[in-house]
């Protein structure tokens, strides 16, 4: 069946278009999450390097490194990703991130290690520390949420003629 | 023909991703050693992390202690052994003799635990872990409340048990 043009063309006129919500809430959801989360980290940035310290996946080389890096590419990120700015590459970068950061917790959660003190503990009530589940569960939500983002990118029509490269 | 356009299409948009997400790195890394060069609390791009390095003052004190030193202390009875970990774990097992002052609820149980300890008795502070940072708090803590000779056995309670030294288990903070 055909469709009518001008039912569309009325469509367009009638200027919001709903299917463009969710990708614009994620957007400026995980972006918001980005922002905030960089603020305390760039503004105590030894804290920070105790906290990846903590969580014994990077070499010690490696590790004020990232304090100094990590917080700024949030905060690019964030900013990016609410103003839509470079979006394949925000997106992808973003799920990156969001992946590396769960995967630290998964692994630590799995190994009795609790990243908030740096103890190993052998006990399974340590283990199954609350916070850390919590954390992972939250840190799960924002990895679905980035992959919806992902493949919207990926897959939604007339990519070329919306985005800029750099 | 549709199949050859949208695979030429994820293409184009996979290459643009990665060019956009180098870029996005790029500036990030620029910004991010620039701003630190800047600041007055710069940290050095490459530290050394290791246990000793951390627990050394600036004035190059370190506060560490050996197990060998911490063994003769014990056994000439000349020290306290002040447990970090939280009270679970303490029960489990600790050393012979440590008290429990666990870091998480150190004023709760500060004045039980540390009322009969005169502040220049000599004072080893251990938990579990290479990085277990609770007993260098403690440690810290012990400093700031003017306590002059406290050390950390890094690693403590891993270390005693490994070398067959005398272990309890059993009894509640501040005993």
């Amino acid at each position: 069946m055909l469709e009518n043009p001008t039912t569309k063309a009325n469509e367009k006129r009638k200027g919001w278009n709903w299917a463009k919500f969710p990708p614009l809430a994620v957007r400026l959801i995980l972006g918001s999450v980005f922002i905030y989360a960089s603020a305390d980290k760039i503004i105590h940035p030894g804290a920070f390097a105790e906290a990846v310290n903590n969580y014994h996946i990077l070499p010690e080389t490696l590790i004020n490194l990232t304090a100094v890096i990590l917080p700024w590419l949030e905060l690019i990120l964030g900013i990016f990703l609410v103003l839509g700015l470079w979006l394949p590459g925000a997106v992808l970068l973003s799920n990156f991130l969001i992946a590396t950061f769960f995967g630290s917790l998964v692994f630590n959660l799995a190994r009795g290690l609790d990243s908030h003190c740096g103890c190993f503990n052998t006990s399974q009530e340590a283990t199954l520390n609350l916070c850390m589940c919590l954390y992972v569960i939250r840190d799960g939500i924002f990895l679905l949420l980035g992959l919806y983002l992902f493949f919207y990118v990926l897959f939604r029509k007339n990519n070329c003629l919306k985005f800029r490269t750099p | 023909m549709d199949k050859i356009r949208e695979t030429a299409r994820l293409k184009g948009i996979g290459s643009r991703m990665f060019r956009q997400a180098g870029a996005i790195a790029l500036l990030a890394v620029t910004i991010g050693v620039l701003v630190n060069q800047m600041r007055s609390d710069r940290l050095t791009l490459v530290a050394d992390w290791s246990p000793e390095a951390r627990l050394t003052f600036k004035s190059g004190a370190s506060v560490v202690i050996s197990l060998e030193e911490a063994r003769e202390s014990f056994f000439s009875q000349k020290v306290v052994f002040l447990d970090a970990r939280p009270p679970e774990l303490y029960q489990e097992g600790h050393i012979q003799s440590a008290r429990n002052l666990p870091w998480e609820a150190v004023e709760e149980y500060f004045d039980a635990v540390m009322t009969d300890i005169p502040q220049d008795s000599l004072i080893i502070t251990y938990c579990d872990g290479v990085n277990c940072e609770l007993s260098k708090d403690l440690a810290l803590e012990l400093f700031y409340r003017g306590y002059e000779k406290v050390r950390v056995l890094v690693t403590g309670w891993g270390l005693w048990k490994e070398n067959q030294l005398p272990i309890i288990t059993g009894h509640s903070p501040g005993a």
